[in-house]
Formats: structure tokens, C-alpha cells, sequence
């Protein structure tokens, strides 16, 4: 065997410490959570390999591991944890700062992950929706201040939201423009991680077809198969589940409002019955029951899997503000409440926040586990799921 | 000078039972109260002592012998205190002793056992056979006179067993008494319990039937156990070829005891060499965190073990338990550290290393008692003229729990003259 010169890097354990997994030292490598843990390959089974590369510092082992991102973090590991090291925390803490350092920019990371910018992150929603606000027509403004003459609450007037109301950044466009910076921060993201994966693990043990494999990870994805391994967590598979068909759901239906805009010109507000309509309420629906099993479960768990860091709860008060703002704004409106206006408008700015951090937020495990997930199967490292 | 008074011993294990001894050989009189109706406590029930592999009845006669020599020891057994009060060098204890039902005329000649058409579980052999409710727990049991089991007993409506007697040793009517003692210092000696197996929900919650703990394994090798020494596997009696020892049993665990117990590496180590001289083929693996086999005795015993190339040592704490329906074969999980892959390891029979758990922490001593978060005796901070002995005070092997009773003797002594 060759001599192996290994040099900690402190600076990543105490990036680790101050990211959630400040536990990550009391690790006394008994193993019990790689066989407690229901979604690890047999062979070279995580996380305790993790446990003792995160006390070492061994960055480029971690961030480049298909491992940290195979883990879905359902705690079974921290339950059974005979030293309270909490490996599923640590986990998420590696997989926290393997967000950032593929990140396109990392300051955007750093925004979105740093505890003392959480001013920042809201900052700059808030004043880009007060400025496209002001923006709207000065009479609607006016209607609105003086709440005359409106037989019913329009918000699409309060924030221009569509191409012919003669504003220069109307909201639709906003939200393509960042969805379209959004999307490149995650390609770019993406292939830094395979790429990084790819010469981590040298040669792969048999060239996989990708397409295969991405279809078979999407499958396993929306089937939320893994979710079901889990135990301690076992009731977040119902949530994750709900919320995440809530997202496409709710993508879907934005990518129409797009089309009825910009290709037919049919602006809102739209019936009750539009198809789309119908798919955004039905998705508004399960949005709701998704975020709050998630936080129910949480709570609930908090015993045995933690309480969380920053980074998972500032990403669950962003999903949760959507839906708590999206549901005052609609039941303002059928009340006819003024007050709908100011929960019209922080919806926006929690929905844009959540667009636009996506891949450098919690919300990035969309990407980075995929990608992993494909990586495993690609690289030979997880079975096929038939 | 001051008047000597008497010193109480609580327990009488190892421990309570050298505490006693040492005291009453230099010259002070000693009261002993023991819960069960027996002497020699957790040593009774062991096959044999580590390293020397010597039965412990060799250590316990000694003692006996010592007790029956020296006048001034004052046995109880059933006999549990109820009540402390006072200072160092005046203490009142209020002791309750429960009906033995048999008395000094017992000769030892098993008729009543025979007689008695009760069976119970057999607790000294923790629960691997039955017992009648009229019974001795094993051929060298001190005192050798039977008991009859007040809670199991049918009482005088069957009285087949005071018709069996012959030599008029069976009273049923014999009652519960209260005694009042005053003593000079308090000896704590009660000893430590196994930690109860079904709180460890993924080594099989006990549920699992060729899966025991390293006490019942002391109890199976012991020529006086419950398979007349025969290394036989729960589930049919069949040679038990090929074992794991599953180290840490809840010990070393802050879900279930946040400690080290101490004498579980020693114990797996020695009932390998019950398996290995019963069996000439058998082979014997040991999952383990780490080895903890302090000093130089015992870590010259762990390389005598090591060098055998039947058994095997892993490192991997095992994780999951489960059984083969079919054959009642054990299934066991863990990651071999060293190679970093899991294992899924078929055995005839597994035995847990569970740990050591105070008796204090589910039954506390009535009195003015301090303790730690485990349930230990706290004894830097109990009442000058009341000490702790052996594994009341934190897990101990028998011969420290020896060095500490007899340490234990002069402070005690020093109390009674005050």
C-alpha cells in the first residue's frame, strides 16, 4: 500500500461546526448508523465513512460524493446514535457547503445560507416589488389608496403582472427572467458536480446509459420510494410528497399563465374553471398539507432526528410564507379586504425568493440529489430500480 | 473509648458478603440483609471467573466458611430495609423480613420440591427453565435450606409439600416480621441488575429466541444451569456451533446506559472459551467498538483469544437483529469497519454484552441517599458513617468489587467506634 499523506482542512470541519453539524466531533466510529440507515448501498455502506472524512476535513472527498447527496436524511442514523454525533445533521451540513462550492455564484450561496444576511435576502425582493409596484398605473394606484369604485380586488393591477399593461417590468417577466438565471445557476451547478464526482471517483465501475439512468432516478424521484425506507422520518414522505407534486403542479400552471399572456393574450384574473386554474388550486391544496406535515414532522421528531439548521429552516419559513401569504391574499380578495394587497405582495416576495436561491438554498437538493442519484447508477455505485 | 457498635450490611452479594467478613474478623458484629433467600448474589449465577476460568463457589465458599466461623455475623435473607434513619455511629434501621416458610430443620433432601405442583419461572436461570414454587436454586446454595415462594405458593389449601417433610421443616403460617437494629456505620452493597434487553428494539427486544444475554450464557455453561452446563441453543436444543458476541449491548449508548460497563469485553472473551472447549469445531465471532480489556492480565487474556483461529473480531457495532423464520437461525447486521462493508452473518445463537445497571436505579435505598444521573450511589456524597461498595457505585469486575468491600471494612469500623 502506498503512503497516504492526509492534511485536514480546518477550516471545512469548523465550516461544518457552524453549519448544523457541530456534533460532528462526538463520532466514536461504532458504525451503528450505516446499518441502521435503510437507503445506503451494502458495499461501502455511508455514513460513518462521512462521519470520520467530516472530522478530518477531508473536503474534497465529501463535496465530491455521490454519498452525502444519496442520503435523504431520515434520521434513522441520529435516532440510534449511541453519542448523540448526529450523522443526518452533519450530512446536511456537508451537503450545505457542497451547494456552495458549486455554486455559479457564490454569493448568492452565501446570501442564501448565512444567518447574519438574512436581511439581504429579504432586502432585495422587497425593494424590487416596490419598485415594479410603483410602476403600476397611477390611477389603479389611486383606486386602490382610496378603495373606490372597485367591485372587486384586482392584484394584477396593484403589481403590473402582464405584458400589455404598459409596465416596464411586468411581474411575468420578472419571474421568467429569474427562473431563466435560476436554471443557469443549476447547469452550471450541475455539471461542477459531476464533474467533481467524476474525478472523486476515478473509474467508474461500468459506463451506465445515462438516459436510463436519469429516467429511472426521476421515477424513483416521483414515486418517493426512498422516503419510504425511511423510519424516524417516515411521516415526511407524505409531505415531501404532497409539496413537491404542489411545485409541478404549480409550475405547470405558471408556464401556462405565461402562454395565455405572451402567445394568446388572455390576462387575468381567470375563471374558477380554467384548466389552469383548476390545477394551481388543486396544487394550492396540497401545497399546504405538504408544508405543514413537513413542520408537524419536525417538531414532532426533533427528539431523535434535531432540530435542524438555519439553512432547512429558512427554507421551510420561505415555503411556508408562500403558502400562508398566497392563502391571506385569496381569502382577502374573496373578502374584499384591502389587506389582501399587502399579502399579495409578500407572496411575491417569498416566491421570488424561493425561485430565484434555488439552487444555492435547500431548495438546490432538487438538483444536486438528482444529479447524485443519477451519478450513483451511472457510476455502478446503487443498483437499477427496476 | 467509645462502645463498638454494630455495622449493617446491605446485600449480600460478593461484596455485602466481604464487607462483612473483613469487619467481623476484626472483631465487630455484623448484620447482613440479603433481598433473595439466598447468599453469594450475581456470582452464584456465573459459570466461571475471568481470567483464571476458576468457579466462583471457590471465591463464595471461602467466604461461607469465614461466616460460619466467625460468631458475629447476623444473617437475614429475605430481608429488605424499609427504613434509615440517624447518624455516623447511631444508626436506626427498621428491616422487614418476609416468610422463609421453611426452617432450620431443612435438610436439603428435595422432597417438598417434589411435591409441589407449582412451577414458576426460574429466575435464577433467568427464565430458561421452570422451577417449583418450593425450591433451592442450585446444589451449592447458601443457606442450603429450601424456600417456598410466597407469591407463587398456594398456601395451607395444598400444604403437599409440609405433608412431603419429613423432618417438619414446612411452616406456611410463619409470618412477616419488622426488626429494629441500631448500627454504628451502613454498608450499601446491592449490587447491579442486567440491563433489560427489551428496551433494545433493533438487537430483537428479547423477542428473539436464539438471541440471550452474556448472564443467561453463564447460566447455560453452568454445570448447575438449566442445561446442566450444555451449550444448547434456546430454540431446539441443539448444539450452539457458531456464536456472536454482540459487544455494548446498550452500554456505551446514550439511548440507553451513557457508560462503559466494564466487564462485558472480559465476559464475551471468557464464555468464548466455554464455546471453544465445549466444541472443539465451533467458531465464535465478536463485534465490538472497541476491546476494553484494561491492565495486563486482562489484555494478556485478549491475545490468548485473539490467537485462536476459530474465533474472529470485528469491529462494527451489530445494528439490526433479526431471526430466520425457518431455521431460528440469528441474522446479524453491521459494517466491518475496517473493510467498510456490511455484514449480514448467519449464527446459531447470539449473545448480547449487555451492561450493568445499579439496582438503585429502579429501587432506591429508603434513607437520606444520593445518586448520579445513571442511578449509581453517589458516594463521594452520602452521610459520613453510610459507604457504597462494588457495582453500586460505578461497573466493577468481582475482584475490584473485593478490594473495594474490603477498603470499604476499616472505614466502617472507623464509624462504629464513633
Amino acid at each position: 500500500m502506498t503512503e497516504q499523506i492526509i492534511k485536514p482542512d480546518v477550516k471545512f470541519i469548523n465550516d461544518i461546526i457552524a453549519s448544523g453539524g457541530e456534533s460532528v466531533k462526538k463520532c466514536f466510529q461504532c458504525a451503528t448508523c450505516s446499518v441502521v440507515c435503510n437507503v445506503t448501498p451494502d458495499d461501502n455502506p455511508f455514513p460513518r465513512k462521512e462521519m470520520l472524512q467530516a472530522q478530518w476535513g477531508l473536503k474534497d472527498k465529501l463535496i465530491n460524493n455521490p454519498d452525502v447527496w444519496l442520503c435523504h436524511q431520515c434520521s434513522d442514523c441520529t435516532a440510534y446514535c449511541p453519542r448523540g454525533a448526529k450523522p443526518g445533521e452533519v450530512l446536511n451540513a456537508v451537503r450545505q457547503l457542497s451547494i456552495k462550492h458549486v455554486s455559479m455564484i457564490p454569493l448568492f450561496a452565501k446570501i442564501a445560507q448565512d444567518p447574519k444576511l438574512i436581511w439581504l435576502l429579504f432586502a432585495v425582493p422587497i425593494v424590487l416589488f416596490y419598485v415594479v409596484m410603483r410602476f403600476a398605473h397611477h390611477e389603479t394606484l389611486e383606486f386602490i389608496r382610496l378603495g373606490e369604485n372597485m367591485d372587486q380586488m384586482v392584484y394584477h393591477m396593484f403589481i403590473p403582472a402582464d405584458p400589455h399593461m404598459n409596465a416596464p417590468f411586468p411581474l411575468k417577466m420578472i419571474f421568467a427572467l429569474t427562473a431563466v438565471f435560476s436554471v443557469l445557476s443549476a447547469v452550471v451547478g450541475v455539471n461542477r458536480l459531476w464533474t467533481g464526482m467524476k474525478a472523486q471517483a476515478g473509474q467508474l465501475k461500468s459506463g451506465g446509459n445515462l438516459m436510463e439512468d436519469i429516467i429511472s432516478s426521476v421515477k424513483t424521484i416521483f414515486a418517493h420510494s426512498k422516503f419510504a425506507d425511511c423510519n424516524v422520518n417516515r411521516l415526511r414522505q407524505w409531505g415531501h410528497m404532497l409539496l413537491s407534486y404542489s411545485f409541478a403542479g404549480l409550475a405547470i400552471s405558471g408556464i401556462l399563465a405565461l402562454i395565455y399572456s405572451y402567445l394568446f393574450n388572455i390576462t387575468g384574473p381567470y375563471a374558477l374553471t380554467n384548466p389552469m386554474k383548476l390545477l394551481s388550486q388543486a396544487s394550492m391544496i396540497a401545497f399546504l398539507a405538504g408544508i405543514v406535515i413537513l413542520i408537524y414532522n419536525r417538531f414532532t421528531q426533533a427528539g431523535k432526528a434535531g432540530m435542524g439548521s438555519y439553512f432547512d429552516w429558512i427554507f421551510l419559513s420561505i415555503v411556508a410564507g408562500i403558502g400562508a401569504t398566497g392563502l391571506l391574499a385569496l381569502g382577502f380578495r374573496l373578502a374584499n379586504m384591502s389587506a389582501g394587497y399587502a399579502a399579495f405582495y409578500l407572496h411575491f416576495v417569498f416566491v421570488w425568493l424561493l425561485l430565484a436561491y434555488a439552487p444555492y438554498s435547500k431548495f438546490a437538493h432538487l438538483f444536486y440529489r438528482t444529479t447524485a442519484m443519477v451519478f450513483a447508477k451511472y457510476s455502478g455505485r446503487e443498483g437499477k430500480q427496476v | 473509648m467509645a462502645e463498638n457498635k454494630k455495622v449493617l450490611v446491605i446485600g449480600g452479594g460478593f461484596s455485602g458478603l466481604t464487607a462483612a467478613v473483613e469487619t467481623a474478623e476484626a472483631g465487630f458484629e455484623v448484620i447482613i440483609v440479603e433481598k433473595t433467600p439466598f447468599f453469594g448474589g450475581r456470582v452464584t449465577q456465573l459459570n466461571k471467573y475471568f481470567p483464571k476460568l476458576c468457579p466462583p463457589n471457590c471465591g463464595l465458599e471461602i467466604n461461607f466458611k469465614r461466616i460460619k466461623n466467625s460468631g458475629d455475623i447476623i444473617l437475614h435473607t429475605l430481608a429488605e430495609v424499609e427504613k434509615i434513619s440517624g447518624q455516623e455511629g447511631n444508626y436506626d434501621v427498621t428491616i422487614k423480613l418476609s416468610p422463609r416458610f421453611v426452617n432450620d430443620k431443612c435438610v436439603g433432601c428435595n422432597a417438598c420440591a417434589e411435591a409441589c405442583p407449582v412451577e414458576m419461572p426460574n429466575e435464577f436461570n433467568f427464565g430458561m427453565n421452570k422451577t417449583r414454587a418450593a425450591y433451592i436454586t442450585h446444589n451449592q446454595a447458601f443457606p442450603f435450606k429450601y424456600v417456598i415462594d410466597g407469591k407463587n405458593c398456594k398456601g395451607t389449601s395444598c400444604s403437599k409439600c409440609v405433608a412431603a417433610c419429613k423432618y417438619d421443616a414446612i411452616h406456611l403460617d410463619m409470618k412477616a416480621e419488622t426488626i429494629n437494629v441500631n448500627v454504628g456505620a451502613i454498608v450499601l452493597a446491592t449490587g447491579w441488575e442486567p440491563y433489560d434487553v427489551t428496551k433494545l428494539d433493533i438487537l430483537g427486544a428479547g423477542q428473539i429466541k436464539n438471541v440471550i444475554t452474556n448472564m443467561q450464557m453463564e447460566r447455560l455453561a453452568s454445570p448447575n444451569g438449566p442445561t446442566d452446563g450444555k451449550i444448547l441453543r434456546p430454540s431446539d436444543s441443539k448444539p450452539a456451533m457458531n456464536i456472536a458476541f454482540v459487544q455494548c449491548a446498550g452500554s456505551r449508548d446514550e439511548n440507553h446506559l451513557p457508560y462503559c460497563s466494564y466487564i462485558c469485553c472480559m465476559a464475551s472473551l471468557k464464555q468464548v472459551t466455554y464455546v471453544r472447549e465445549q466444541y472443539p469445531d465451533s467458531t465464535a465471532r465478536i463485534f465490538y467498538i472497541d476491546i476494553r480489556t484494561p491492565g495486563t492480565r486482562y489484555e494478556q487474556f485478549y491475545r490468548k483469544i485473539q490467537g485462536d483461529q476459530n474465533v474472529t473480531f470485528t469491529k462494527g457495532k451489530v445494528a439490526r437483529i433479526t431471526e430466520d423464520p425457518a431455521t431460528k437461525d440469528v441474522i446479524v447486521e453491521a459494517e466491518d469497519v475496517m473493510s467498510g462493508k456490511k455484514i449480514k452473518a448467519r449464527f446459531d445463537m447470539v449473545v448480547l454484552a449487555t451492561g450493568m445497571v445499579p439496582s438503585t436505579r429502579a429501587a432506591k435505598i429508603p434513607g437520606d441517599i444520593a445518586y448520579t444521573p445513571e442511578g449509581f450511589v453517589a458516594a463521594a456524597s452520602l452521610n459520613k458513617g453510610i459507604y457504597a461498595v462494588g457495582s453500586l457505585k460505578s461497573p466493577v469486575d468481582v475482584a475490584r468489587s473485593v478490594q473495594d468491600a474490603t477498603g470499604v471494612a476499616i472505614k466502617s469500623i472507623q464509624s462504629a467506634r464513633r
